[in-house]
């Protein structure tokens, strides 16, 4: 099983969930996107596992609920504006503590926008369009590599905290062919026996529900999820840093940008300027400390996103504040590229340097 | 090394097969490759093409403002993307569907009947293959025999179109071609 492979984004997802064991799959079509659905609906019932083709996002999301609450791995895939109309569910997918994988695959907004790739997202993943104290993990890929080994984590992260997982990557990355190797599920699995609804025989009854009258156990609850929380911030933060060392000043990027960020670091490397990259690989929980560590020797910071500015945010909170933060971006739908990168950077870092 | 490709033409002429015949080519030589292709509305609208890299070393840009080869299947294509090819780069049209209006002279053209050589073979599906194998001819560094297998692989739910395909590519890779 281990031989690289020529592999869409979409389908080395859809692939590597099945070999992390995911059982039930529920989705409505909507590009750039529909891969991931088109090749379940094959794959699934091939191998008896359920592929539910839903009536509506809201009821696919509603399924991944229930179906997960009985103990299934359960994956849900969608796009930007059809993920808007989970966001009530996730609420409540987090608050039963269940484990959801959900992959949305960006395309441009607001409202119904269009299927150009983007990454304008990043706000309601990381933030929550839903109401109440709730975190979902956000992991972002860049390569299809890393749609492989990130699905597999998904599937790991939502098992071992019961909480919802978003894989968010912009359509590029759903459409583009990579050479990509699919291994075996290389995460240990998890033991969900004390909370699975499984049926009462031999043992009490159980209930999973958001619902909670008693207002101390409501409190106890949301301090029970924080613990969690603080959990996930301290063990499984993760990012790429790339000649951050020496550097005089250093890019900030997620997904397909940050690849496009490293090739910009080294065309100014090769010009004997010192530019780093540091890449979040987890978006929630995002490595605010490791960014904060990093101003103390580089003054000079150059967010990069596919959109106006959302990632901006957390960089802005990492930092210190004698620290100069630009952005680069355009509105999502509108690839930035290599040469715009360097063209827009040129003119911040111009003053520095007399060679550019 | 790093070279960059744009295949673009009309939908049903095998513009994606032919991408993914060409990153998988360029993947089993143990080079790095990308390969992006256009999806929904364009494709719906008729106009489709995909971009591939081919890199000896990771491959982190996957968009390129300019392409040191075009493959351009039809007018709208050759129209589309004669100013997407790099200075000193090459651009490769099917006379059968366009006609190569030379406004640029920083760059090569080569041309072939390709539908019409297609016909010929007798299956105009095939006319992805012919395109292929000229594309590769003028690349250079792969043999058919390289190739060969290949193609075996990724039409090996579709066995009675491999001989003919296999065809057309010798007689892309053998086109004696007008250097124009």
């Amino acid at each position: 099983m281990s031989e690289k492979e020529l592999l869409k984004g979409n389908i080395a997802i859809a692939r590597s969930a099945l070999a992390a064991g995911c059982s039930c799959y529920f989705g409505y079509p909507i590009t750039p996107q529909t891969e991931i659905g088109e090749f379940l609906s094959y794959e699934m019932p091939k191998r008896k596992l359920a592929y539910v083709c839903a009536e509506s996002e809201i009821g696919a999301i509603n399924m991944a609920l229930g179906a997960s609450a009985t103990g299934a791995k359960v994956m849900v895939s969608s796009s930007s504006c059809a993920v808007s109309l989970m966001q009530e569910a996730l609420s409540y997918i987090a608050s039963d503590e269940l484990p959801v994988v959900l992959v949305n695959v960006m395309r441009a907004g607001p409202g119904q926008g269009h299927i150009y790739p983007s990454q304008g997202d990043y706000n309601q993943a990381v933030i929550g369009g839903g109401n109440g104290d709730y975190k979902t993990i956000v992991l972002a890929p860049s390569s299809v590599q890393e749609c492989v080994d990130m699905t597999f984590r998904a599937f790991y992260l939502s098992q071992k905290y019961r909480n919802p997982v978003i894989l968010l990557l912009d359509g590029m990355l759903g459409q583009m062919a990579e050479p990509a190797i699919i291994k075996d599920n290389p995460y240990p699995e998890t033991d969900n026996s004390s909370w699975v609804l499984n049926g009462a025989n031999q043992r009490p009854a159980r209930e999973i529900r958001s619902l909670e009258p008693n207002q101390n156990k409501l409190i106890r609850h949301i301090y029970e999820m924080n613990k969690k929380y603080k959990a996930l911030e301290a063990n499984e933060t993760d990012w790429e840093e790339y000649q951050t060392q020496d550097a005089d000043f250093i890019l900030t990027a997620f997904g397909t940008m940050a690849r496009s960020a490293k090739a910009v670091c080294n065309y100014y490397r090769e010009k004997g300027i010192k530019c780093g990259l540091f890449r979040p690989k987890t978006l929630y929980p995002f490595p605010f400390e490791r960014l904060r560590e990093l101003t103390k020797t580089t003054k000079k910071f150059i967010d990069i996103e596919m959109n106006m500015g959302q990632m901006l945010r957390d960089v802005r909170l990492s930092i210190l504040s004698n620290v100069q933060i630009s952005f680069i971006g355009k509105p999502v739908g509108d690839w930035l590229s290599e040469s715009e990168m360097i063209g827009a950077i040129d003119n911040i870092i111009k003053d520095c340097y007399a060679n550019i | 090394m790093y070279k960059s490709f744009i295949i673009s033409g009309s939908g049903g002429q095998g513009v994606i097969s032919m991408g993914n015949a060409l990153a998988s080519i360029i993947m089993l030589n143990d080079f790095f490759v990308s390969l992006c292709s256009s999806y929904g509305a364009e494709m719906r609208g008729g106009a489709v093409n995909c971009e591939i890299n081919m890199s000896d070393s990771e491959i982190l840009s996957v968009r390129n403002d300019k392409v040191d080869y075009v493959v351009a299947l039809n007018q709208t294509s050759f129209d589309k993307f004669i100013s997407k090819v790099k200075e000193n780069g090459t651009i490769i049209v099917n006379l059968s569907l366009a006609k190569v209006n030379k406004i640029r002279d920083d760059i090569k053209y080569i041309s072939a009947p390709l539908t019409q050589e297609a016909i010929n073979l007798g299956n105009i599906k095939i006319t992805n293959s012919i395109a292929l194998g000229v594309l590769l001819k003028v690349l250079g560094g792969f043999s058919y025999d390289n190739i060969k297998p290949v193609f075996e692989k990724l039409l090996k739910n579709k066995q009675n179109m491999i001989q003919k395909n296999l065809e057309a590519l010798k007689l892309g890779l053998d086109y004696v071609l007008d250097k124009e």
